[in-house]
Parts: structure tokens; C-alpha cells; sequence
């Protein structure tokens, strides 16, 4: 390769090392080339960066990444990765108490093990498979660059006047002898193409007719929005530019959203389901939510936020009833209805204290499930809360526990000072449910104090609770509005690129002979009707099929 | 007589219309070596016919897609029922679309046989209009369902059109080790529409007997605390149990020329409620469609691609897959705009985010980078004409799998209801 290649044109052009058309009059420049196959049109045969002679390491990335087959085989690696990770679901479809070692074996067998080992439960977000789109993303760029600029070169400076080689490899083409006058005949073949939305270039009897240009740039035009897409999706990893979490709030709580300075309190959640009128036979008597609605209020914080001891002031900032499909917004939060339970949960009771002896009743008094107060003073009587518990159960040491931190199964100590008690206190006992009154024996375990005094509520009217619980979606995401832009602009680039096509006509005539080409980047189909209309119409009479020249449909 | 019976009668004639049309494309085309005739005015003729009788088929379609909608007060394509039949639409305005361009009466001996196995294929499934849930009730449920469908169908034309252009070019005479792996391809290619034939006709062979069977499938499940259910479910059978669910005892069975009891029990793995029937179905459409191919193979004493060859004389080959790669590249804009980008904005509205590879996203990402990679191979030497026809085969077996294997095998936020 140290000989210089001679890229200079016969019409005086001097092309660039690669060029396979020349730049001016598109004669074809490889000169070991005598076939009269139709010619390769692509970017109208320019040379590109990735065609340099002694490429450099640069070079050779560059050359990699511009390349169409290697984008496709990129493409294809990508969706047949992707297939793999819908064999079983995914880690991320599992919310809570979930451990993936165990669930896929245990679930699966052995191909679950193998599948979580090689990492495939969470296919999408393994290094690899972002590694993948990342390649694309980069061969998205560069294969773009490589091509879009020879080819707006190409297409800004085309010569009328083409080699006549040029004009027969076309992949339509027509040739005829005229018997009228020429540029008579030149003229009323143009006002036909001009009819048909061409723009029409003379130089003498030879002619351009070009159409849909701006086509071509739709390919373009999608990969940038491709890139803008991509870009997205990978800022979304920028800390505080997504959120995910979720959020369970009883009906009449208000609860902290984890990691924001907001507070959302859930007034009323409500469920409804379809009538049994309202349902096909078969699905009569199963329960098929029609809607379900949280009256939710967002407060945000605006001081003592961070101090434990102390209550948060709050502002209300919104008020909105959540349904599925509408959120509530806040400033880019969104509060989704995700799911809700309808087990009915205890919050407080108003109980009242009775001395058995006397028959006196003192109270009521508020009991909340939790936080509550450490002293209620009744009466004569003084009650010290000793400890509480939400789950109530005998531990295997026999020590009271607690098993979680819902109030299933609510139970107090008090230590008891009063008229004929110990004046050390004495302990009680206090389950506020029956059912856990019932199970738990209370009375036996009070035992002596039981005899003297009762706690107990009065009436459900004392008692307050939850009818439900909603479970909210928390969602942020600042990349949203690129990825909108960046789907807007592949959509425009492919709707350019796809429903119009450009369309270029050169003709000659030397010696009253006439030579016709025409390229197409897509539709041969329409293009070679364009063709035979005109001639038609100028009263050449011609089937359209017989402007074919073979070679393949790019 | 209300709207939605009245729109099941529309179907009825759409169905009826598709396979007059269908003959009558095959006459359109067979019927031009026949005696006395031109065979340019013949093709002329029966293929303006068909047309007619495929677009009356089309509109009666429509008539039932409105009606229905109106009497229901909602989009029907919600469950897959109404999917499938509004699939078979898309792919009547599909064709017809193409066929304005093209001309060709030789597509409609393609496209509709397509569609009447699909619009068939819904009727296998609960007809009955079925109450929204709540994530569905939204205005780009329909834009997002109903644009993804024409796009598919548009793959579907080009499935058609590849499936021809091998019909056409493939020498069925050829005894080289390449000619006989094409031939053996085609013929599998052909044999798996069989099977869907048999699939129908097995469902509605035994639904017609009013078969039934029904099963108790003992489940058991440990939970979060490491407590262990059971829970028995009921498993209903409409065709006759070869295979039955996994750990499951026979609740009633009728008998079945003489068989009494399930021959096979479902592997351990496959043991999701449905998953024994599921297995059940494949079984019978496996010999359903294998007893009907046989059959033809009897009748016509060669391959089904060997005798549908003679048929494709004189077709340009070209024209074929000009048209396929067409419908295709008519259909990927549409099909990006509707499984993606719809279905991108709703997903964010339903859901908060707009992906969160869910399987049939994930498949309809499949697909879309499957047919992006086609449009690309065509910018490339040597991948039009045989090879490209085989992709828009290929192809149109992803755009399936999304629609209804998906579905059928793995469940996700898209799960309707299944046979």
C-alpha cells in the first residue's frame, strides 16, 4: 500500500482514498470493475472516515463501532440476552421477604440454581447487559457520524451532467431513441417530474430531478433520538434522579415517606367491587375490584424535621384522592395506588378502670397502640406503664416478646398503685383485644389484682380503628422528560426515513439518445412507476417492471 | 336483540366473507391455467371478486369491533378474545392497505388464510364481555392495544409475502443438500400453521361433544413464616385428559373412545394451576394437526410446499420481496409508536414507570430490536430475496410469541385469560 493511489477522476476530480463513484460525474472509479451489474449507490459512493488507508488504534475503535454488521450483531446479542431473562421472573418482581439464592432452587430445581448463578434473575441489570446498550448506544453514534457527513457532502454539491456509465448501472433505467426535439422533449419530461413533487436541475439537455431529500436524514434523526433515549435510562443511575418505594399507611395514619422530607396521611381508603350483576356468569361471586381510592394529603416539613424527640411541624402541600391510573403529583413525586389490605388494625382504646370492690368506675382514658403515654392517673388510682408489646407471645424462654412491630396483638403492663394494692404497684396485665384476653388467659396471669380491679373497654364506640391499610407506590424520575424528547425524536427520524423515500432521476441525451437512471434508497416499486408515468405522459409508452435492471432491493 | 349479540352475528358474516374470499383468490390465481380463457382477464376478474368479498368481509369486521364496543361501553381488546379478533383486523386493513399498492392478487391467497386462522383461533377463547379491572380503565390502553396490533399485522402481511417468495423460488425439485434443507424448513414452516388448524379443530371438535373433565390439584406452598399450605384447586378440562395436573385426583372424567383415565401425569416443574391443561392442549393440537397433515399428505401424495409451488408460476419473485420488505418497514414506525412509545406513556401513567421488564415488555423490545435488525441486514449485500424472506418468517414466529405465548407460557402484568 506505499504506492499512491491514483483517485483522480477522468473528469478532472480529485477524490478521497475509498471513494468508489466519483464525487462529480459518478463515474465508477475501480478500474479492475467492468461489469454492468447496477452500481453500489450507497451514500452515493463517498468515502468515510472508516475507509482510511493505515488506520491508527483510533482508527480501528472508530472503524469497529462503524460498522453495520457488527451494530447488528450487537442488536441481535442484546434480544437474545434479553429472551434468557424472561425464562423465570425476575429478582425486581418480588417486593419483600424474598432471599433470590434460595427461591430460585427451591422453586426451580437445579436450572433455577444454575439461572441465579450465572446471574440471569437479574439480566437487566447486570454489568454485561448494560454494557451491551452501551455499545449500541456508542455504535449509534458513530456509525451515524461516519456515514451522515460524506453523505450530506454528497448531497450538496451533485453535478447535473453524470458519466454516462454512471447513468446506465442505475438500478432503473431506460434508454431510447428520440425522434423529437430534444430539449423540447427535456422540457415536457421535467413538467411531468415537476408535477410529481420533483425539483427539477438543468444543465442543457441533461437533467436532475430530485425529490424527498429530507428523508434521508430521518435514519439520522432516529439514531440521535435513540442516543437521547439511552442517555436517559443511564442518568437515571445519578442518585435522587429515581425513586422506587413503597409506602404503608392505615387509614388515618400519617406516615414519613422514607429518604424525602415529605409525609402523606391516608384519611380514608375505600374498595369497591363489581356487582354480581355487573359480571359474566362465569366470574359471578368472585370478588373483581372495580375501583380503589385513597384520600391521601402530602405534608412536607418545615421545621424540627430531624429532631427525634420532638414532633415535626408539617404543611400540607396537596390533597388528592389516588385511583389507579391517577396519581398524585407533587413536584415530580408520585404517589401511586399500589395495592391495599383490608385487615382491620387497632390503633387506641378508651378503656376505664373498675374497681371490683366498689363497683366504682374510673376513666375512660386514651390508650393509643403506640407511643403511648408512660402515666395515667385515675381516680385514686396511678397507672405506670411497664411495657408493651404489639405482637403479644411467650418466647421459648417463657419471657414475653413481641413478634413484629404491627399491632396484631396489642398487650400493656401496667404497674397498679392504688387504694388496697402494694404500695410498690402491682403488675397487670392488659390485653385490649377479647380474642387475645381469651387466648392469653389474662385474668389467670393477673391473678390476686384481677379479683381487685378490671380494666376494660366499654362499647365499640371506644374503640378506634383502621378499616384498611393502602399501599402506595412512591415514584421520582427526573430523566423522564429526555426520555420523552429523545422517543419523540426517533419517532419523527423514523416516520421521515419510512413513509417517504428520496427519489433521484438523472437523464442525457447525446446525439438524440437518451439515457435515463434512477435511484431509490427505498420503494424501487414507486420509483420506477414515477418513471414510467412521465414517460407515458411525454408518449413514450413503457412497462414498468421492464425498467428493472436487476440487482438486489437494498 | 342488544348490540353485542348483534356484533357476534357481524363476526359471524366477517368469518364466513374471509373464507369466501379466500376461494375465491385461489380461483383467482389456480384458475388461470384453466382452458379457455385469458389468463390475464381471469386473474383481472377473480382478483377484483375477492377484493370485494375481502372488503365486505372487512367492513362487517369493523361492524362488529363498533358494535360491540358500543354495546359493551368498551374497547374490545381486553382479553384475548377480542385481541386476537382485532388482530385479524389489522391484519384485513394491513393487507388491504398493501394490496392498494401492489395490486396483487396473489397476497389474498396469503393474508387470508392468515387471518381466518387467527380470527378462528379467538374463538377458542371465553367470549363473553368482561368487566375492566382498574389498571386497564384508560384511554391509552386502546391507542397502546389497538396501534401495536396494526403494526404486527403489518409483519404479518410481510410474513405472508416471505412465506411466498420461498414458496416461489425454492426448488422443490432439488436433491442438494441445500435445496433439501430449504424444502424441509418450508414444509415444517407449513406444518406449523397445520398444527394451529388442529389446535382449533380439536377445541371446538370436543366443545361441540360437550367433553368435560375435572381434576382436584393439590398444592402446596410455604410461606414467609416457613408455614406450609395446601390448597387444593379445581382444574377444569375441555379436551380429553392425556395428560393430567401434576399431583391431581380425577374429580369426574367422561369417557373417550375408551379412555377412562389420563394416560401421563404433568412433570413435578410443571406445576402451576394451569400448566397440566396447558401441556394437555399442546398434546392434542400435536395430533390433531399431525392427523390433518397426514391427511393432506394422503390426498395430494407429495409435500404441502410442492403443491402449492406449481401455483406461484409466473409470479416475479422480486415483487414478492419488495412486498415484504414494504409491509415491513410500513409496519415498524407503527409498531414503534404503539408497543413502545404508548405503551411507554402508559405504563408511566398506570404503573409510575414507563419500563420495568415485565415479560411482554421485554418481548415487545425483542421483537421491535429483532425487526430493526432485519432493516439493517437489508442495507446489507446478499441479505434480500431468500435470506430476508426467511427473517420476516422468523420474525412473524417472535411477533406470535409475544402476543399469545407470553401469555400462555409465562404470566406477568399481561396475563388474560388462557385455554
Amino acid at each position: 500500500m506505499l504506492g499512491v493511489e491514483n483517485t483522480k477522476c477522468e473528469c478532472g476530480h480529485q477524490n478521497s482514498v475509498g471513494t468508489v463513484l466519483c464525487e462529480s460525474c459518478g463515474k465508477p472509479l475501480e478500474t479492475d470493475d467492468l461489469s454492468d451489474l447496477p452500481l453500489e449507490m450507497r451514500y452515493d459512493g463517498v468515502a468515510r472516515r472508516s475507509q482510511k488507508s493505515n488506520p491508527n488504534f483510533i482508527d480501528r475503535i472508530w472503524n469497529f463501532f462503524s460498522s453495520v454488521k457488527i451494530a447488528i450483531h450487537m442488536i441481535v446479542i442484546t434480544f437474545l440476552t434479553a429472551m434468557l431473562g424472561t425464562i423465570y421472573p425476575q429478582e425486581n418482581t418480588f417486593i419483600n421477604n424474598f432471599d433470590p439464592s434460595v427461591y430460585y432452587e427451591e422453586t426451580y430445581g437445579l436450572p433455577g440454581k444454575l439461572y441465579y448463578l450465572f446471574g440471569l434473575t437479574h439480566t437487566y441489570e447486570s454489568w454485561w447487559f448494560i454494557g451491551l446498550l452501551v455499545m449500541i448506544g456508542t455504535s449509534l453514534v458513530i456509525c451515524s457520524l461516519d456515514r451522515v457527513l460524506p453523505l450530506y457532502r454528497a448531497l450538496s454539491k451533485q453535478q447535473i451532467r453524470k458519466h454516462p456509465q454512471f447513468i446506465q448501472r442505475q438500478k432503473t433505467v431506460f434508454r431510447h431513441q428520440l425522434e423529437d426535439d430534444e430539449e423540447q422533449w427535456s422540457d415536457q419530461f421535467g413538467a411531468q417530474l415537476k408535477r410529481k413533487g420533483y425539483r427539477i436541475h438543468r444543465d442543457g439537455t441533461a437533467l436532475l430531478a430530485e425529490k424527498n431529500r429530507f428523508s434521508r436524514w430521518g435514519p439520522y434523526i432516529n439514531h440521535i433520538g435513540l442516543i437521547l433515549f439511552l442517555l436517559a435510562i443511564l442518568a437515571r443511575s445519578i442518585p435522587g434522579w429515581q425513586m422506587d418505594s413503597y409506602v404503608t399507611v392505615p387509614d388515618g395514619d400519617t406516615v414519613q415517606i422514607a429518604d424525602t422530607n415529605y409525609y402523606v396521611k391516608n384519611e380514608k381508603f375505600t374498595v369497591e367491587y363489581y356487582k354480581d350483576e355487573e359480571l359474566p356468569d362465569k366470574l359471578k361471586g368472585t370478588a373483581r375490584a372495580k375501583l380503589f381510592e385513597t384520600k391521601a394529603v402530602l405534608y412536607e416539613c418545615v421545621s424540627k424535621c430531624d429532631d427525634q424527640l420532638q414532633e415535626p411541624v408539617l404543611e400540607e402541600v396537596k390533597r388528592h384522592n389516588i385511583v389507579v391510573n391517577e396519581p398524585l403529583k407533587y413536584k415530580g413525586l408520585k404517589l401511586y395506588q399500589f395495592d391495599f389490605d383490608t385487615t382491620p388494625r387497632l390503633n387506641a382504646v378508651r378503656p376505664v378502670l373498675v374497681d371490683k370492690r366498689t363497683g366504682e368506675t374510673y376513666g375512660p382514658f386514651e390508650l393509643p397502640m403506640k407511643d403511648s403515654p408512660l402515666q395515667h392517673k385515675l381516680g385514686p388510682f396511678t397507672l405506670d406503664l411497664y411495657a408493651n408489646y404489639m405482637e403479644f407471645a411467650i418466647g421459648d424462654n417463657g419471657e414475653p416478646v413481641t413478634l413484629s412491630r404491627d399491632p396484631v396483638a396489642p398487650a400493656f403492663i401496667f404497674t397498679v398503685k392504688g387504694p388496697g394494692l402494694d404500695p410498690a404497684g402491682e403488675p397487670y396485665l392488659y390485653f385490649p383485644m377479647q380474642k387475645d384476653k381469651v387466648k392469653f388467659s389474662q385474668d389467670t396471669i393477673n391473678a390476686a389484682v384481677a379479683a381487685k380491679i378490671e380494666i376494660r373497654v366499654d362499647g365499640m364506640e371506644n374503640v378506634d380503628f383502621s378499616e384498611a391499610s393502602t399501599y402506595l407506590n412512591v415514584r421520582m424520575d427526573r430523566a423522564l422528560p429526555y426520555v420523552w424528547v429523545g422517543a419523540a425524536f426517533s419517532m419523527i427520524g423514523l416516520l421521515m426515513g419510512s413513509y417517504w423515500q428520496h427519489r433521484r432521476i438523472w437523464l442525457r441525451i447525446d446525439n438524440g439518445e437518451l439515457s435515463l437512471g434512477a435511484h431509490t434508497n427505498k420503494n424501487w416499486y414507486g420509483m420506477r412507476s414515477d418513471v414510467a408515468t412521465a414517460l407515458q405522459k411525454t408518449g413514450i409508452a413503457v412497462d414498468p417492471k421492464s425498467l428493472d435492471n436487476g440487482g438486489n432491493n437494498a | 336483540m342488544n348490540l353485542v349479540d348483534f356484533s357476534s352475528d357481524a363476526f359471524i358474516v366477517a368469518f364466513f366473507l374471509y373464507c369466501f374470499a379466500f376461494m375465491f383468490y385461489v380461483i383467482a390465481i389456480a384458475g388461470k391455467k384453466w382452458s379457455n380463457r385469458d389468463p390475464f382477464q381471469h386473474e383481472k376478474r377473480w382478483g377484483r371478486i375477492a377484493f370485494i368479498a375481502s372488503s365486505l368481509g372487512l367492513a362487517s369486521h369493523l361492524t362488529f369491533f363498533f358494535t360491540r364496543w358500543a354495546g359493551s361501553g368498551q374497547i374490545p381488546t381486553s382479553n384475548m378474545y377480542e385481541f386476537m379478533t382485532f388482530l385479524g383486523m389489522a391484519i384485513m386493513i394491513a393487507f388491504t392497505i398493501v394490496y392498494a399498492i401492489y395490486r396483487k392478487a396473489l397476497l389474498g391467497m396469503f393474508a387470508l388464510p392468515l387471518t381466518v386462522i387467527i380470527v378462528a383461533y379467538a374463538s377458542v377463547f371465553p367470549q363473553e364481555v368482561q368487566p375492566l379491572i382498574p389498571a386497564l380503565q384508560n384511554v391509552w390502553l386502546k391507542v397502546h392495544v389497538t396501534t401495536a396490533a396494526l403494526g404486527e399485522a403489518f409483519f404479518a402481511v410481510g410474513f405472508a409475502a416471505g412465506l411466498m417468495y420461498l414458496l416461489r423460488v425454492i426448488d422443490f425439485k432439488g436433491k442438494t443438500k441445500e435445496a433439501r434443507r430449504s424444502q424441509f424448513w418450508v414444509e415444517f414452516s407449513l406444518y406449523s400453521i397445520v398444527l394451529i388448524v388442529g389446535f382449533i379443530i380439536a377445541v371446538f371438535a370436543f366443545r361441540g361433544m360437550g367433553y368435560e373433565a375435572q381434576f382436584v390439584q393439590e398444592q402446596s406452598k410455604i410461606d414467609a413464616k416457613g408455614i406450609e399450605s395446601t390448597t387444593s384447586e379445581t382444574v377444569n378440562y375441555t379436551l380429553p385428559p392425556i395428560v393430567k395436573p401434576y399431583n391431581s385426583d380425577i374429580v369426574q372424567m367422561d369417557s373417550f373412545l375408551g379412555m377412562d383415565a389420563p394416560i401421563f401425569e404433568a412433570p413435578y416443574w410443571m406445576n402451576g394451576v394451569n400448566s397440566g391443561r396447558k401441556l394437555n392442549t399442546v398434546v392434542w393440537s400435536v395430533i390433531a394437526g399431525s392427523l390433518l397433515y397426514g391427511l393432506l399428505r394422503l390426498i395430494f401424495r407429495k409435500p404441502l410446499g410442492a403443491v402449492i409451488h406449481p401455483l406461484m408460476d409466473g409470479v416475479d419473485p422480486e415483487d414478492l420481496d419488495e412486498i415484504s420488505y414494504r409491509a415491513i418497514a410500513i409496519g415498524f414506525p407503527i409498531f414503534t409508536l404503539g408497543a413502545l412509545i404508548f405503551a411507554m406513556i402508559w405504563a408511566n401513567i398506570a404503573w409510575g414507570r414507563f419500563w420495568g421488564w415485565d415479560p411482554k415488555e421485554v418481548w415487545a423490545l425483542i421483537t421491535w430490536l429483532y425487526y430493526s435488525a432485519y432493516l439493517h441486514f437489508r442495507l446489507s449485500r446478499g441479505w434480500q430475496g431468500l435470506k430476508s424472506s426467511w427473517l420476516a418468517v422468523i420474525g412473524f414466529v417472535i411477533v406470535l410469541f409475544t402476543l399469545i405465548g407470553v401469555n400462555l407460557v409465562i404470566a406477568g402484568l399481561h396475563s388474560y385469560s388462557g385455554v
